[in-house]
């Protein structure tokens, strides 16, 4: 499904990733894990082509596209997915308005008519109750004044209602106490399915006791430097990420 | 002294010694003495005239008086046909509605004693209406009447005319009504709408006004509301712009514990020009204004936003927010903002600002990283901008109607990197 080969990529001229390969088939759940400054957030705004991100390097294809050369927006109607680690807040914009637009343009692309009004309320209506998003959150603005959770539980409402191909966890466990981080976790395993993806970056193991990854990689450095099983992350979390300074190749 | 100025003047002196209306007498009187604006008038520093004073306009030329219906309002309408106001023959009770001319000479000098101290005599455009202005819209409603329907005020630019619409309304002692004035259409020519309000004490007013004349119109409008005690204004101005396109606007605290909240929008494209100039009169204490303006200019249009909330030394305890943020589209979209507070009380709560910015090009992203395209991306956010204001709006009938005009608007706005 995604296959990424030498990725390269700069931020004002500074080299973050340095040769990043990472081949994720259809029905995976991947981790990357990896220390502060590793490139795990940079790994996610390049993919869905966040201006200011170069890429000096590789490629990368979802699927047959070729996700560098098309718009974000494209990318996004091809069914890549990223729930930000910092949601945006968007006053006087509805959620239940961004929403609309975005399953339509999505809808759109694919050649199929835009749901009707009432149609798109009923699975917005059922894609909050799953992520437990009161209703009247639909009608406020994107983000707007939500507590940290709320954002992080919008997103997967989001997810939700676009059914992407590739879905990227930006450190989504970022910032949730416990019973925020079932919530979402539930939320994710629920779409989980045998053709869609995950990519789940963290930087904590905890995320992973709830969303069981198939494989887990760490990232240091701009690259992936040792991929496993879900025993990876215990190693990770009991050894922390400090032996990745001597000289660990994977 | 302008040619054109002087034209209307001249062309207007025998209807006056014709008509001899209190208003048009003190027009005459305003303007006797009335210097023509320049780059050196401070009321008119960033707004030239000189397109209007190269023009030679028809003066009471009529055009067919009407309006198109907003869906789900069901609203009173009073239509300017460019000479004269056109009634529904009924009204709901409480609410007496008439021309000037049609009124008794007792009527006439009671209501024009109450009237005529609203509009402050500075304004350039409010002496030639009063000059000018043929028949007068008189609005009156009873005390405590608690009105439900709405009354539409719409007076749509003509090509080719001068017009000069003159709206009166007198909100008695605890009674509550919604008005909204409404003008748009474009076209060579030149408009003047001035309404005055005299909100009584614990009286509401919902107001709107919706300039939305566009193109070579010239228009000029003022709104100069007067408010008693414990008397609320709720209202809420929009903007589009024109070759030249000014709204006064004028409130008097004139007794304590009154309320204003004034929303603002413009939207500007082109090499449209809006101008908007609002004066907030603190006398008393205990009154309490929140003024919201926000703008969004692009291509090389101009806005101009002058703002003063003058707090007298009596007007302790005053709540005063004034604030005006601009989204700038393009490099050669101007804004002209200066809010000014001017306070001689020592125990009151203003603030105020101005902020004038692009787009967020983070939220811009997040949009697009749903699917959505650079240039919908772009109107939303124009929309949602402006839209935190039109949702404060009492009336959702209208405030639908309002988005759905803005919507137009932020599309022919909105285009990808021109």
């Amino acid at each position: 499904m995604l296959s990424i080969k030498n990725l390269q990529a700069s931020v004002e001229d500074k080299q973050i990733l340095k040769g990043l390969n990472l081949e994720v088939k259809a029905g995976e759940v991947h981790a990357i894990m990896g220390p502060n400054g590793a490139g795990k957030s940079t790994l996610g705004y390049v993919l869905s082509g966040r201006e200011g991100y170069e890429v000096n390097g590789g490629e990368a294809l979802l699927g047959e596209t070729d996700l560098l050369d098309i718009e974000v927006e494209e990318r996004a109607r091809e069914g890549l997915f990223l729930a930000f680690q910092y949601p945006v807040e968007i006053p006087g914009v509805s959620n239940m308005e961004f929403m609309k637009a975005a399953v339509d343009a999505k809808r759109e692309a694919a050649g199929e008519d835009a749901l009707s009004s009432k149609e798109f309320l009923q699975r917005a209506k059922a894609a909050c109750k799953q992520v437990n998003l009161p209703l009247e959150f639909l009608k406020r603005g994107v983000n707007e004044g939500f507590s940290g959770g709320e954002k992080k539980r919008n997103e997967i409402m989001q997810m939700m209602l676009l059914e992407p191909k590739l879905c990227i966890l930006d450190e989504t466990d970022s910032g949730l106490d416990i019973d925020a981080l079932q919530v979402v976790a539930e939320g994710v395993n629920s779409q989980r399915s045998d053709d869609r993806a995950f990519i789940v970056v963290t930087h904590y193991q905890r995320l992973l006791d709830y969303i069981k990854p198939d494989f887990v990689h760490v990232l240091a450095d701009g690259k992936i430097v040792k991929s496993g099983g879900p025993e990876l992350a215990l190693e990770l979390e009991a050894q922390g990420y400090a032996w990745l300074d001597n000289g660990a190749e994977a | 002294m302008s040619v054109w100025l002087q034209t209307l003047k001249e062309g207007a002196k025998a209807r006056i010694d014709d008509a001899r209306t209190p208003v048009a007498e003190r027009g005459a009187q305003l303007l006797k003495d009335a210097v023509w604006p320049t780059r050196k008038t401070e009321a008119w520093k960033y707004t030239s005239l000189h397109t209007l004073s190269d023009t030679d306009f028809a003066v009471g030329k009529t055009a067919r008086a009407n309006a198109q219906t907003i869906e789900g309002l069901d609203s009173s309408d009073l239509l300017f046909d460019g000479v004269r106001w056109h009634l529904p023959d009924q009204f709901e009770a409480g609410v007496k509605v008439a021309t000037f001319s049609n009124l008794s000479p007792l009527e006439q000098s009671e209501i024009a004693a109450d009237m005529m101290p609203v509009k402050p005599g500075r304004h350039l455009f409010g002496a030639i209406n009063d000059l000018m202005v043929q028949d007068i819209l008189v609005i009156d409603v009873e005390a405590d009447a608690a009105t439900t329907r709405p009354l539409r005020v719409v007076m749509n630019a003509i090509e080719g005319a001068v017009q000069h619409g003159r709206v009166w309304v007198r909100v008695a002692k605890g009674a509550k009504v919604e008005i909204i004035e409404q003008a748009e259409g474009e076209g060579q020519g030149l408009s003047t709408l001035i309404s005055e309000y005299l909100v009584g004490d614990h009286a509401k007013l919902c107001h709107s006004r919706f300039q939305l004349v566009g193109g070579e119109h010239h228009a000029v409008g003022g709104c100069h509301i007067k408010l008693g005690e414990f008397a609320r204004l709720r209202s809420t101005l929009v903007g589009f712009g024109s070759q030249m396109s000014r709204l006064d606007v004028d409130v008097e605290h004139a007794a304590s514990h009154a309320l204003a909240e004034m929303d603002a929008i413009y939207l500007l494209q082109g090499d449209e020009l809006f101008d908007l100039h609002s004066t907030i009169e603190h006398a008393v204490p205990n009154g309490t204004t929140d003024e919201n303006v926000r703008g969004i200019v692009t291509d090389s249009a101009k806005a101009v936003f002058n703002g003063r909330i003058h707090i007298h030394r009596d007007a302790q305890k005053t709540l005063a927010e004034l604030n005006n943020r601009n989204l700038l589209l393009s490099d050669s979209a101007r804004v002209s903002t200066k809010p000014e507070l001017e306070i001689y009380a020592d125990d009151v709560k203003c603030a105020h600002g101005a902020t004038v910015a692009e787009l967020d090009e983070e939220a811009i992203y997040y949009l697009q990283s749903r699917g959505i395209s650079e240039r919908d991306a772009k109107v939303m956010l124009n929309f949602g901008f402006i839209n935190e204001l039109v949702d404060k709006m009492p009336n959702e009938a209208l405030g639908d109607w309002l988005r759905s005009k803005l919507k137009a608007r932020f599309e022919s706005m909105n285009k990808v990197d021109a």
